[in-house]
């Protein structure tokens, strides 16, 4: 597979996603640059998630282009997104941890089923992502019924970095945290993305993670991206949703001070 | 009340409201202006016909997915033909030893009743005419060709199609299968077939040691409560039942966990987000399967019948 688009992690070109009449994604374009943090800002149902399912081939689409590093991804039986699918971490919502297999087996899930591994190396592996998302090894053993939301959150994390993906898609990564736990999330994916290279597409309500760690912001309003740019860019924007989403009293603090 | 009598053409006011209350009073009289447009009512016959055509759409979109599932699943095993190596061993083993080795105690139990049941109500109704030995006929016929395997698949559909669905259905609603999925793997192939198969295997075992369980129960009665020694017991069953009968029972149960294992898993994949739905999905499975099996042995009586056995 060559690599056709080298800067952008990922391409999409006129998307249409609908379920029945009710079209969500209307004729959407937007581009990836890879090694940034892309944050997904839009209304509550209005088809942020949706966006992010139709890139990783979950919900099939009516019409348009993805693709993901170079690939074209189509729906998840295609051989393109098997393979695609080595090559990106996706974190869900509520984490969609593996409820009958422990934390270790979780993270090794992944490693199991794309490469031959000596059990020990696997260990090893499993024991390095779970200190790298800063859990003990000892929560390893440990069932996800057992975990707090935060932890949840960490192993899907870990699970995601399983395979070194080249992307990582994060479906409100901090929504249920408080707010340290939040911030020190947030740092971590700032880290890794410095350390690893990583493109994260990020879907988020979060306001301080999106002034903190995306490099770049794009609102999605009436099924297209009305507004990308980096925060800065975003504030001045003049369209209106994106005006009452800054701009609001939860907002404040995003505000420079000089104004 | 100050609406109504507004509606009425009265002027209304609030008066002597505290402060911290006038807030409420206010923001409550924001709320509710807007009644929801009723529905327009429909003609009754209307509706019923209405009421028709939506169960047969829905109707044909159970076979739709029935066939779809069946489809994909031959699609995974020719998968696991191809590369012997993915079918999920541990995963199987583990689902055959849930469904098989688990169930023998319930299934023993219950067959064993029903065999002694049947073989008391025959000693009873046959001793008016004197014709108390072919209770053994009855029971061996009746048992090994019919009641045998059925009560077995409905056992098999209560107990370990529920939980199939109840598995997959939870699994669904926390993304567990979108993970799968978006990981590169098949869910089919990682979930369904491995308990599919494990059900293949495990119902026409249960049916063999639930019919054994049935004639010794009947057996058993036969001795204490008509009389006849076992020796009799088990001569008289030599001559009345051969061994076609039993191969006409046994033969039915792969199919019937086919059939189960198809309605669970499918069932369990319509799950939705809640978990009402989980629950009214695991019920509608328990029943279409129990349905579809007893179809299905009707289906079989009538082509076993047209061949001869």
């Amino acid at each position: 597979m060559q690599e056709t688009t080298p800067q952008f992690a990922i391409r999409v070109h006129d998307l249409v996603v609908g379920f029945g009449r009710h079209v969500v994604i209307d004729h959407l374009s937007l581009d990836v640059r890879k090694g940034e943090i892309l944050g997904l800002v839009g209304a509550s149902g209005g088809g942020k998630s949706v966006l992010m399912r139709t890139i990783i081939g979950l919900i099939p689409r009516q019409g348009g282009e993805i693709e993901v590093m170079g690939a074209a991804i189509g729906d998840t039986h295609d051989r393109n997104t098997q393979s695609a699918a080595g090559r990106w971490g996706i974190l869900f919502q509520q984490g969609a941890l593996f409820s009958s297999l422990t934390v270790r087996q979780n993270i090794q899930f992944p490693l199991r089923e794309n490469l031959v591994l000596s059990d020990a190396l696997m260990d090893e592996i499993a024991t390095a992502k779970l200190e790298m998302v800063g859990l003990m090894p000892e929560d390893g053993d440990k069932f996800p019924s057992e975990l707090s939301g935060g932890m949840t959150k960490r192993v899907a994390l870990a699970r995601a970095l399983a395979l070194d993906p080249a992307i990582v898609f994060l479906d409100e990564p901090t929504s249920g945290l408080d707010p340290i736990a939040a911030g020190e999330f947030d740092a971590l994916i700032k880290t890794l993305q410095k350390t690893l290279g990583l493109t994260v597409f990020m879907v988020t309500h979060d306001l301080a993670s999106l002034n903190t760690v995306c490099d770049r912001v794009a609102a999605l309003a009436d099924g297209k991206i009305v507004a990308i740019g980096p925060m800065r860019e975003l504030l001045q924007s003049e369209h209106a949703w994106v005006r009452a989403y800054f701009h609001g009293k939860r907002s404040l603090m995003l505000q420079p001070k000089a104004s | 009340m100050s609406r109504r009598a507004t509606s009425a053409g009265h002027r209304t006011e609030v008066v002597g409201v505290a402060d911290n209350y006038a807030g409420l009073i206010e923001e409550v009289r924001q709320v509710n202006r807007h009644n929801p447009a009723p529905a327009p009512a429909l003609n009754p016959f209307v509706a019923r016909v209405n009421d028709i055509g939506r169960s047969a759409v829905g109707a044909t979109e159970d076979l739709a997915v029935f066939l779809q599932m069946l489809g994909s699943l031959f699609m995974a095993i020719f998968g696991v033909l191809r590369r012997p190596r993915s079918l999920r061993l541990t995963s199987l083993v583990y689902q055959l030893y849930r469904v098989g080795w688990q169930a023998i105690p319930i299934v023993v139990l219950i067959t064993f009743l029903i065999g002694a049941i049947i073989a008391q109500q025959g000693i009873f109704h046959f001793r008016k005419f004197g014709a108390d030995s072919y209770v053994v006929d009855m029971v061996g016929i009746l048992v090994l060709r019919e009641l045998g395997v059925l009560i077995v698949a409905i056992m098999v559909a209560g107990r370990s199609g529920s939980a199939y669905t109840a598995e997959l259905g939870s699994m669904k609603m926390r993304e567990e299968i979108d993970a799968l999925s978006t990981m590169g793997l098949d869910p089919v192939e990682v979930l369904i077939l491995p308990r599919v198969i494990a059900l293949v295997c495990a119902l026409p075992i249960l049916s063999f040691i639930g019919s054994m369980a049935a004639l010794y129960g009947g057996c058993l009665v036969a001795w204490f409560y008509g009389g006849m020694g076992p020796a009799i017991f088990i001569a008289r069953l030599h001559d009345a039942v051969s061994v076609t009968r039993f191969e006409v029972g046994i033969i039915k149960a792969p199919f019937m966990a086919l059939v189960i294992g198809i309605v669970a898993c499918s069932e369990g994949l319509r799950v939705k987000g809640s978990a009402e739905s989980l629950g009214k999905q695991t019920t509608t499975s328990v029943v279409k399967s129990i349905f579809l099996v007893i179809v299905l042995d009707g289906l079989f009586a009538v082509f076993f019948a047209s061949i001869g056995m």
